[in-house]
């Protein structure tokens, strides 16, 4: 009988058996046994057929049930063990990457540090795709919910008519409900101090529809939508729950003035809970709407989201909703009054939170993804070829194991823990670097993004950041990997020297990478050139105006106490306005650029025969006669207009006898831009040229077109200036101020609230920050891709210097042989920088070619530079070759300095 | 005399702490020591070693018996010895509690 020490079989294992070899060894163990019992059995003095009866009904059950049952048991232990086999070789290699990690702790740290950044980097985009473009709504059905819009770029407020919204919501099969939402403001006074806060009428399903709960209490019931504004009840926000109630649950059945009505709070709802994809404050108080209501009402913000927002039902898309809200549409057409129409018809099409970025702030992100993509194909290809000159240096210790019987799967498997080992440590910092570079992200973020101000590391991205670390590590662990495993064991102990002769398949790969990493920072660089340039073009725009300087609000004389006192009432807040300190100028106008009333098209008359021309759309900009000396826009030709030519009894909303048009509108229309003394008047969609129903207005001046700096064109907006219509309801103000625009804008909300106690005061916007938002975008991704390129540019010079290092190291003996033989050092220096230059050049050239066409994909991001701008392209190559030339002469100074005695002796 | 649920385990641990020993021969080990007033089911007892050998608790290599045929014996190992000691302290314990209950006298004895 063999007896086996347990710490023999602790090493020698019995091998691993394949499932059919645990069938085979589970019957003999069972053969075995029987035939031990069997002689036993007789031994005892029974017959061999009693003793094998016996045997058999002592194995319980029928002899076939008991074999059965041991392969299953057998199979069972084979495959566990087999599993412990794999945990057990993987924690070993694991612990043998940690010692080999800590054995070189400056390729460790270098490797580590590389990845966290970029690995980093690549987390903290990656956050900005899921909130942009993967998961937009973080609402618990918010892949399902879509939003009914006027088809159009960018696509508009749904504007159809209730009767129709009525019958979407009767007929609708792709849609399992439809929601809607509409904001205004409404002040309170609750400690003596204005406040303007933001609220929402919304359908009692709004919150079902988004899958979200109140914290506290209810939600709204049907029965308590309101078509008339008559409200008895209201949700109220979080923040105003915190703020106003101090976060008790007493709240409900507490009451809230809206209007000089108590309202009964009802509930509170989930922290900072907006309506989605608007860019409005969150509100402060719910009501609830109508569905007609509430998708219709709202007092007209100049950004207004969706409206209407509708739950698609499960396996529909919003093709076949929007294929079916038209067909409902056009069905109901005949029965729809002509004057409830959609204005302008533009079809309705069901879009999805992700459609509704625009296709440049999608392209912003998806260049963005492709740059930290590429800076990541950098680090990887950096940390290949580290780890190829290590396996190199290494080669003895993979052939010594491979002597001692590790198969090649087996050491490059050991190869590939250590690079994944090393890639998960760098991906775990890397989740504190995207935390970081997510505040500076946040930072910057644009107005059009604004989205991103609540993007966070959430556990999506963190499984992201985990597979991403794990595919980096395999991805430059699998050069090195096969390498280690490829070298013959007899080859590498037979031979003598130290450093032996440089793989020849290991150099051309590593050089490989060398010019890829050179090629992939070249069109970093260069994207991030014409970036810069672009935002210094942007800059450089003539404006037109002086924002620097202005604030900007607009007030809502709308209705209730100042329906017959709105001239007064404006005057009064001018006065106001005008005595607050620093203030030199007040004027009625909207910020210079900043928004204007669309009134469809307009005629001209371009002769004084009368012939008209009609100009399709532009912008019809509400002011009084102060609004260009307070704007600073000059007045090019002719004079201001006189406000007191008595205003026509027309429309309410219609120009006044003497208007100004922009340099723009006369330069098109005019010829030589004689635009003075001509004639204009407005004309509604539906009526020919020259019938409009509107009254003609004279041109008495022209004004300098105004701007803003934006990547779309510098091309001005067809604008005319007219005198604000005395019962126009929306007052926009407009004040210069010698203080600072940022500082100037709480008083001058102070100065308006105090006018009257029942004012409305939008937000203030400042020049300053409107300058600033202008720029945002551009600023956005130009600081983000240039500091990707940066990393880029660092990363390619390490290894390019490593490259030329390590081969200088390599060459230490031909190099010294060749000075022991009297070569001129200057020959050396060359031979060795030739190498680098030639690696550089071969990135340069392809860099360039992938840059001439990857270029075309920012175009829409560049302003005032072409996407193969020479300037930039030729200044990036430069410091590329130059940053080359560098990385290559340390090492040949080295070079330059062996010793051809001690060189040779290194043998 | 059946076995109570859940103690072969801990008999076939104690058997092997004895030395390394297969199948049959653990059998035989329990019926010897327990005088014949313990019976064990073979199939069981089989599949009891596979699940053991599962859980890390013994090892098995293959030997030849006294009467020379192939079989798998079984050993145990460190963590084996380590549930045997508190498992048998278990049941030992155990034991003693229901021995003291059943022999205790009843009022009317």
């Amino acid at each position: 009988m063999s007896r086996i020490r347990p710490g023999v079989l602790r090493i020698f294992r019995l091998p691993l058996r394949t499932v059919d070899h645990a069938r085979d060894d589970a019957d003999a163990e069972l053969d075995t046994f029987l035939q031990e019992r069997i002689d036993d059995l007789v031994r005892r003095g029974l017959s061999p057929e009693a003793a094998r009866e016996q045997a058999l009904a002592r194995l319980g059950g029928s002899s076939g049930d008991a074999r059965s049952a041991l392969r299953r048991s057998a199979e069972r232990r084979e495959r566990h063990k087999r599993f412990r086999e794999v945990v057990d070789e993987l924690k070993e290699d694991v612990r043998f990457a940690w010692r080999q990690g800590m054995k070189a702790p400056a390729f460790t740290v270098v490797a580590v540090l590389t990845l966290a950044l970029s690995i980093g980097a690549n987390t903290a985009i990656f956050s900005v795709v899921h909130r942009l473009l993967l998961a937009p709504l973080p609402y618990p059905n918010g892949d399902r919910i879509v939003m009914p819009m006027q088809d159009g770029d960018p696509p508009l407020r749904l504007a159809a008519a209730p009767a129709l919204v009525h019958e979407w919501r009767a007929r609708t099969h792709t849609l399992s409900a439809l929601a809607g939402a509409s904001e205004f403001l409404f002040s309170v006074r609750p400690d003596g101090t204005v406040d303007t806060l933001p609220a929402a009428a919304i359908t009692a399903n709004f919150l079902p529809t988004l899958g979200v709960r109140p914290s506290v209490g209810r939600g709204f019931l049907s029965e308590e939508e309101r078509a008339d504004g008559q409200y008895a009840v209201a949700l109220i926000s979080h923040a105003l729950w915190q703020r106003a109630y101090g976060g008790g649950t007493d709240v409900l059945g507490k009451t809230v003035t809206f209007e000089g009505r108590p309202l009964v709070i009802v509930g509170v709802t989930p922290p900072s809970l907006s309506i989605p994809l608007w860019r409005t404050p969150a509100p402060d108080l719910w009501l609830p709407a109508t569905l007609e209501q509430a998708s219709t009402g709202g007092s007209g913000a100049l950004d207004p989201g969706p409206s209407v927002f509708a739950l698609l039902g499960r396996g529909r898309s919003a093709e076949s909703a929007t294929a079916e809200l038209q067909a409902i549409a056009a069905s109901e057409l005949d029965s729809v009054p002509r004057e409830e129409r959609v204005n302008g018809s533009a079809p309705v099409r069901v879009m999805r939170a992700q459609d509704l970025l625009s296709a440049r702030e999608r392209r912003v992100v998806q260049v963005l993804f492709a740059a930290v993509g590429a800076l990541l194909l950098i680090a990887c290809a950096n940390l290949a070829n580290l780890l190829l000159a290590r396996a190199w240096a290494r080669q003895r210790e993979f052939a010594v194991r491979g002597a001692l019987g590790a198969g090649r799967a087996r050491i490059a498997r050991q190869v590939l823990t250590e690079s994944v080992s090393v890639a998960l440590t760098g991906g775990l910092l890397g989740v504190g670097v995207a935390w970081l570079a997510l505040r500076v992200i946040v930072a910057l973020r644009p107005p059009t993004l604004d989205q991103l101000a609540d993007v966070r590391l959430d556990h999506a991205v963190l499984l992201w950041c985990l597979g991403l670390s794990i595919v980096t590590g395999v991805l430059f662990g699998s050069a090195p990997a096969l390498f280690a495993g490829a070298q013959s064991a007899g080859d590498v102990l037979r031979r003598e020297s130290r450093w032996g002769s440089h793989g020849r398949t290991s150099g051309r790969v590593r050089s490989g990478l060398i010019v890829l990493e050179i090629a992939v920072s070249l069109v970093l660089l260069l994207g991030s050139g014409l970036l810069v340039r672009s935002f210094s073009e942007l800059q450089r725009i003539r404006l037109g105006f002086e924002p620097r300087g202005l604030v900007y609000t607009d007030v809502l004389l709308g209705g209730g106490p100042f329906r017959d006192r709105r001239i007064a009432m404006r005057d009064a807040i001018v006065e106001r306005l005008r005595a607050l300190p620093g203030v030199t100028g007040v004027a009625v106008g909207v910020m210079p650029s900043k928004g204007y009333f669309s009134m469809g098209g307009l005629d001209a008359e371009t002769d004084s025969a009368g012939h008209t021309t009609r100009i399709p759309t532009l912008g019809t900009v509400f002011i009084t006669p102060d609004y260009f000396r307070v704007a600073r826009i000059a007045l090019v030709d002719g004079r201001l207009p006189d406000s007191s030519v008595a205003w026509p009894g027309g429309g309410p909303l219609g120009m006044s006898p003497e208007v100004l048009v922009n340099r723009e509108l006369a330069r098109r229309v005019w010829r030589r831009g004689r635009a003075i003394g001509a004639r204009l008047r407005e004309a509604p969609d539906g009526f020919p040229a020259g019938r409009a129903p509107t009254r003609w207005s004279t041109v008495v001046g022209v004004v300098d077109d105004v701007r803003m700096p934006d990547v779309r064109g510098d091309r001005a907006a067809l604008q005319v200036y007219s005198l604000i219509p005395p019962r126009l309801g929306d007052v926009p103000f407009l004040v210069r101020t010698s203080m600072s625009a940022d500082a100037a804008a709480p008083l001058v909300k102070h100065a308006i609230a105090s006018a009257h106690p029942a004012l409305f005061v939008r937000p203030t916007l400042s020049g300053d920050t409107y300058l600033r938002n202008g720029l945002a975008p551009t600023r956005f991704a130009m600081t983000l891709i240039s500091a990707f390129a940066a990393l880029a540019l660092l990363l390619a010079t390490i290894g390019l210097y490593s490259v030329i290092a390590y081969g200088v190291r390599q060459r230490t003996r031909e190099i010294g042989v060749r000075v022991a033989l009297g070569a001129d050092p200057s020959a050396v220096l060359r031979l060795v920088i030739m190498g680098g230059v030639r690696l550089a050049g071969a990135g340069l050239v392809i860099g360039l070619g992938i840059a001439l066409t990857a270029m075309r994909v920012i175009e829409s991001m560049l302003y005032g530079v072409s996407s193969a701008d020479p300037r930039t392209f030729g200044a990036g190559m430069l410091f590329v070759a130059a940053i080359a030339l560098v990385a290559s002469y340390v090492p040949a100074r080295r070079a330059l300095r062996i010793d051809p005695a001690e060189s040779l002796r290194t043998e | 005399m059946a076995l109570l649920k859940g103690t072969l385990d801990v008999l076939v641990l104690k058997a092997l702490s004895w030395g390394p020993m297969h199948g049959f021969e653990i059998t035989s080990w329990l019926e010897e020591r327990s005088g014949g007033r313990i019976d064990v089911v073979d199939a069981a007892l089989l599949q009891a070693l596979h699940r053991m050998e599962e859980r890390g608790l013994v090892v098995a290599a293959w030997g030849v018996t006294k009467n020379a045929r192939r079989a798998r014996y079984y050993q145990l190992t460190k963590s084996g010895r380590a549930t045997l000691r508190a498992e048998s302290a278990a049941l030992v314990d155990h034991v003693a509690a229901l021995t003291t209950i059943l022999t205790a006298r009843t009022a009317e004895s």
